[in-house]
């Protein structure tokens, strides 16, 4: 079984575009979202019969009124702020460290499991599974909840002896794509051609070497700037990161989103984005 | 006055909307921090002078094996599985750890003590005509971006007008970027993408408090579902930023945005009317 985690430092690429295109141009194959704060793979791959699962990673301290003893000390260590003056517990800065229990002289503060979010598994129109998960607004822990949709899509390709698992990636370099990377064979480094583009693809490919796996490169709405383009194209062959091809901006890409179509569900889409696919597989077997 | 620029979604031009509007607001010598610390890029379309860098640390543990009994304590308090004792040592998994000081603090023999583990960097510089940029930039590999969104946000309280270029997604990174300002600005796209995220972005900006208002870019006429949207959180359209390819073209190209399109100095300025209006 093999992954393929396509992402790009900057949002707004066209990661959603491409990868829900290359889960339709696969038959057997399981998609995934990582994105787990902002998730659109969902809304093109339409999956049906959702199972919902809480997810819960990580606690929040509370304090029991009755037994504190406003003796502020919990307040006083606490780095997050998150005890305020009445000795209550905010629970959006609280990270559940436990410090606060711990130093209590009175054992009024208890540790609570805290929701995080929910994650689904569903099959798609072209019964393919579907992964993806909702974090809680605000919270902390996505990359706990990444390892989880991660985790059931490979227990699901092992059972059911799929090769492919094709995820999209979140924006950023934090913890969120940190964790996406872990056990993936093939990156896709989805860029455009502008400055805060490059910028950008720069740094999620340094965070690609440091955790020693392989990229390859589709540069996105190449027209709308040349000339960084090629500048792309010559710091990707010396950075030993293939070219899988270069797609012009599309009015037709935009609308298939505003319509909530995957892309390359539509035959003159799929003619230009189908050679890319093509060179991706051919990549992914020599890894 | 501290205006906070986010969305849900990545690239729907959250750093177009706060340098443009540094540039309108120059008259109140703006400060802009760029609080998109895994991808800063307000500073890639800003002229800058005089960068000024600052070292951002946080704290974590370093054990003295001459002190320590190997007793476990700190392995057993640590909730995020930072410490692990081996028959002869501590190893401690910098990346894992929250910096909270438990383990220093509660070490039965003191044989903890916190140190210095550097995050990233604070880049200051002055702008030759609109103020100043605050960029926080995080080390490649490092997986919290919290602590320097924190420590970058606390420079330059004293400004008149702080503008914060915040980063995509709904997570603790948003709220850490959002939290004390006055006013929430979330830009979207008329998409089903943005519309999903914008859903999110106002359920996060809702539980901090904070008032907020919608800017639509790349509109094309249709806004059905967010004008649905904004009736039904009260949260009110300020502004609608027509698509035009020549923009995406020209900023694209690292041009002037406001010089693509003249009349987007209107739009911002009529934003920050509309802001003041809010919170007067």
């Amino acid at each position: 079984m093999k992954e393929i985690l396509v992402i790009s430092g900057k949002g707004g690429t066209g990661k959603t575009s491409l990868t829900s295109s290359f889960i339709h141009f696969t038959d057997n194959c399981i998609a995934c979202d990582y994105d787990v704060d902002a998730s659109n793979l969902p809304i093109l791959l339409q999956p049906q019969k959702l199972n919902g699962y809480d997810f819960s990673a990580g606690e929040t301290a509370c304090i029991d009124e009755q037994s504190c003893i406003s003796c502020g000390l919990c307040a006083d260590i606490c780095r997050f702020d998150a005890i305020n003056s009445k000795y209550q517990v905010l629970t959006l800065p609280c990270e559940g460290c436990g410090f606060c229990m711990h130093v209590c002289p009175v054992q009024a503060i208890t540790m609570q499991p805290r929701s995080s979010g929910r994650w689904f598994g569903g099959i798609s129109k072209h019964d393919q599974a579907v992964f993806f998960a909702e974090l809680r607004p605000g919270e902390e822990n996505s990359g706990k909840l990444v390892a989880q949709v991660k985790m059931m899509a490979r227990k699901m390709a092992a059972e059911k002896q799929i090769p492919l698992i094709i995820a999209d990636g979140p924006p950023g370099i934090g913890c969120a794509v940190i964790s996406s990377m872990v056990g993936v064979d093939l990156v896709v480094l989805v860029a455009e051609p502008s400055r805060s583009g490059f910028n950008d693809l720069q740094r999620v490919s340094q965070l690609m070497h440091l955790r020693g796996i392989k990229g390859v490169l589709i540069i996105n709405k190449w027209d709308l700037n040349p000339g960084i383009c090629e500048e792309i194209e010559e710091w990707a062959q010396k950075n030993k990161i293939t070219l899988m091809g270069k797609i012009p901006f599309s009015i037709q890409i935009a609308q298939s989103i505003t319509d909530a179509q995957i892309p390359g569900s539509n035959s003159e889409i799929k003619e230009m984005l189908f050679p890319l696919w093509e060179n991706i597989v051919e990549q992914l077997t020599v890894v | 006055m501290q205006i906070a620029v986010a969305s849900g979604k990545g690239g729907t031009g959250k750093t177009l909307l706060s340098t443009g509007l540094m540039k309108v607001l120059a008259e109140y010598n703006p400060v802009l921090i760029d609080a998109d610390v895994e991808e800063p890029n307000a500073g890639l379309v800003l002229i800058q002078q005089t960068i000024e860098t600052t070292n951002v640390n946080r704290p974590v543990p370093e054990i003295d094996l001459q002190k320590c009994t190997l007793c476990e304590k700190c392995a057993e308090i640590c909730k995020f599985n930072a410490l692990v004792v081996m028959a002869d040592k501590v190893l401690v998994f910098n990346e894992l750890c929250h910096s909270c000081g438990a383990c220093a603090y509660l070490c039965p023999r003191a044989a903890i003590k916190e140190k210095e583990h550097p995050i990233g960097i604070i880049e200051e510089a002055k702008l030759p005509e609109y103020g100043t940029l605050l960029t926080g930039r995080l080390t490649v590999g490092e997986a919290q971006s919290p602590p320097l969104i924190n420590a970058t946000k606390n420079k330059k309280k004293e400004a008149e007008l702080r503008i914060i270029d915040c980063p995509p997604g709904t997570t603790c990174a948003m709220i850490e970027a959002i939290k004390d300002s006055d006013y929430c600005l979330l830009v979207t796209e008329p998409t089903p993408f943005g519309l999903h995220d914008l859903e999110l972005s106002l359920e996060a900006v809702g539980l901090l408090g904070i008032p907020a208002g919608l800017v639509i870019n790349r509109w094309q006429g249709e806004e059905q579902k967010l004008v649905a949207l904004s009736k039904r959180t009260g949260v009110p359209i300020l502004a609608r930023i027509p698509f035009s390819p020549e923009l995406a073209r020209a900023y694209m190209q690292g041009q002037d945005p406001l010089e693509a399109m003249p009349y987007l100095r209107s739009i911002l300025t009529e934003i920050f009317s509309q802001i003041k209006g809010a919170l007067s």
